[in-house]
C-alpha cells in the first residue's frame, strides 16, 4: 500500500453530490447502458449519478474502454501511466487511486506508482516513461500551447504514431474523466 | 450511420483530411473514433429539459476560446449559426452554465459541491447538470485531441508505416 502527497493506491468509494438514478425507476435503456458500461455499474454511486443521460453515458463509456483497454499499440501499463499522471496533476484522488492499482497490476511493480505520487514531472524508471510522463502533463497543462517539441521526445524513445495517438487518447480522456468524478462528487474513505 | 473515413470534427479542426497519414492513422482507433464522434453529436442533440442546444453551442464556444482552442471554437460558432438554433433565445440559467463551464475548464480541482447547488439554484434538474457536465469535460478531452493531432502535424507525423 502507497500513500504520499495526499494519493493512495488503496480503493476508495466515491459519493456523487447529485441524486444517483434509483435502480428501481431505471428505463430499459438506462439499464442496458448500466451494464455496458462496467461491471459494477448497477451498484456504483457514479455510474448511476451519469445514467442520468444514457445515451452520452453510451458513447462515453465506449470511448472509454477503446481508449483504455483495447489490444494492440500502446501497452495498456503506458495508458494507465498517462492516466496516473494526469489523475495526479489534476488533483483527483479517487481516479489515481483506481489507475496505480490498474498500473501495479498491469507492469507488476509500484516504484513508479511511488515517483507519479512525489513528482509526476520527474516520475518514470526509464527514459520512456519519463516521456510518457511529461507528455501528459504537457497535454493537461497546456494544451492550446502543444507543438512538435512535446512529440519529439515521444518519436526519440520509439513510439509509432498509432502509439502516440493511444497515449494522447487516453491522457485526454483523463481530463474528461476527473472532471466528472471532482465536479459531481467527492471521494470517501477507503471500501 | 456516416463512414468512419468520412473526416469528422476533429479532423476538420485538427486540419486533417482523407489520404493524410495522421488520418489514416487515426482509424487504427475507429471504435475511439466513432464513439467520439457520437459523443459529440449527443451531447449536443440530445433532449434535455432545460438545457437547449443552443445554449450548450454558447457553452461549447465559451469552452473553447478559455482554452484557446480556436479552431474548435469556430466549429461551434458555425453551429451557432445554424438556421434551427441561431434565433433561440439564451435560457434565464445561462451565466450560471457559463460560470461553472470556464472553471470546470480551467481548473477542475475547483469544483465543489457550492458550484452544482448554484446551478440548481438556476433552475436546471439533476439531469441537466448531468448533460451540462459531461459537455464540458468532453470537451476538455475533445479540444486536447485536437491539439495534440496539430502537434503531431507539426512535427511531421509519417504515419502508419
Amino acid at each position: 500500500m502507497i500513500r504520499r502527497n495526499g494519493f493512495t493506491d488503496e480503493t476508495l468509494e466515491w459519493r456523487s453530490w447529485l441524486e444517483p438514478l434509483q435502480l428501481a425507476d431505471a428505463s430499459p435503456l438506462q439499464l442496458e447502458v448500466l451494464d455496458e458500461s462496467h461491471p459494477q455499474s448497477r451498484t456504483s454511486p457514479y455510474y448511476l449519478t451519469l445514467a442520468h443521460q444514457p445515451l452520452m453515458l453510451r458513447h462515453r463509456s465506449a470511448a472509454y474502454n477503446a481508449i483504455m483497454y483495447a489490444p494492440g499499440g500502446l501497452p495498456r501499463a503506458e495508458r494507465e501511466l498517462g492516466a496516473m499522471v494526469v489523475s495526479v496533476t489534476n488533483g483527483c484522488v479517487y481516479c489515481t487511486s483506481v489507475h496505480a492499482q490498474r498500473f501495479e497490476q498491469l507492469a507488476k511493480r509500484s516504484d513508479t506508482v511511488e515517483q507519479v505520487f512525489d513528482e509526476p514531472a520527474t516520475a518514470g524508471t526509464n527514459e520512456r516513461e519519463r516521456a510518457i510522463a511529461t507528455f501528459a502533463i504537457a497535454v493537461t497543462q497546456r494544451p492550446g500551447a502543444l507543438g512538435a517539441d512535446d512529440i519529439a521526445p515521444l518519436r526519440a524513445v520509439g513510439m509509432s504514431d498509432e502509439e502516440i495517438i493511444d497515449l494522447l487518447h487516453a491522457v485526454a480522456i483523463f481530463s474528461w474523466a476527473n472532471r466528472l468524478m471532482q465536479n459531481l462528487g467527492e471521494p470517501a474513505g477507503a471500501g | 450511420m456516416t463512414s468512419p473515413d468520412l473526416p469528422d470534427v476533429i479532423d476538420r479542426a485538427a486540419g486533417l483530411a482523407p489520404g493524410d497519414a495522421l488520418h489514416a492513422a487515426r482509424r487504427f482507433r475507429a471504435k475511439v473514433v466513432e464513439a467520439t464522434q457520437a459523443s459529440h453529436d449527443a451531447l449536443l442533440t440530445q433532449p434535455v429539459e432545460g438545457l437547449s442546444t443552443a445554449d450548450r453551442l454558447r457553452v461549447a464556444v465559451h469552452v473553447c476560446n478559455t482554452a484557446g482552442a480556436t479552431t474548435l471554437a469556430k466549429h461551434y460558432e458555425a453551429r451557432l449559426r445554424d438556421d434551427a438554433v441561431r434565433d433561440a433565445p439564451p435560457s434565464a440559467a445561462l451565466p450560471a452554465m457559463l460560470h461553472f463551464a470556464a472553471t470546470l475548464t480551467t481548473d477542475p480541482r475547483r469544483g465543489d459541491r457550492a458550484a452544482l447547488e448554484a446551478l440548481r439554484h438556476a433552475g436546471l434538474a439533476d439531469p441537466a447538470i448531468v448533460a451540462l457536465a459531461q459537455l464540458v469535460a468532453f470537451l476538455s478531452y475533445q479540444l486536447r485531441v485536437v491539439a495534440g493531432l496539430q502537434a503531431m502535424r507539426a512535427s511531421g507525423a509519417k504515419g502508419t508505416s
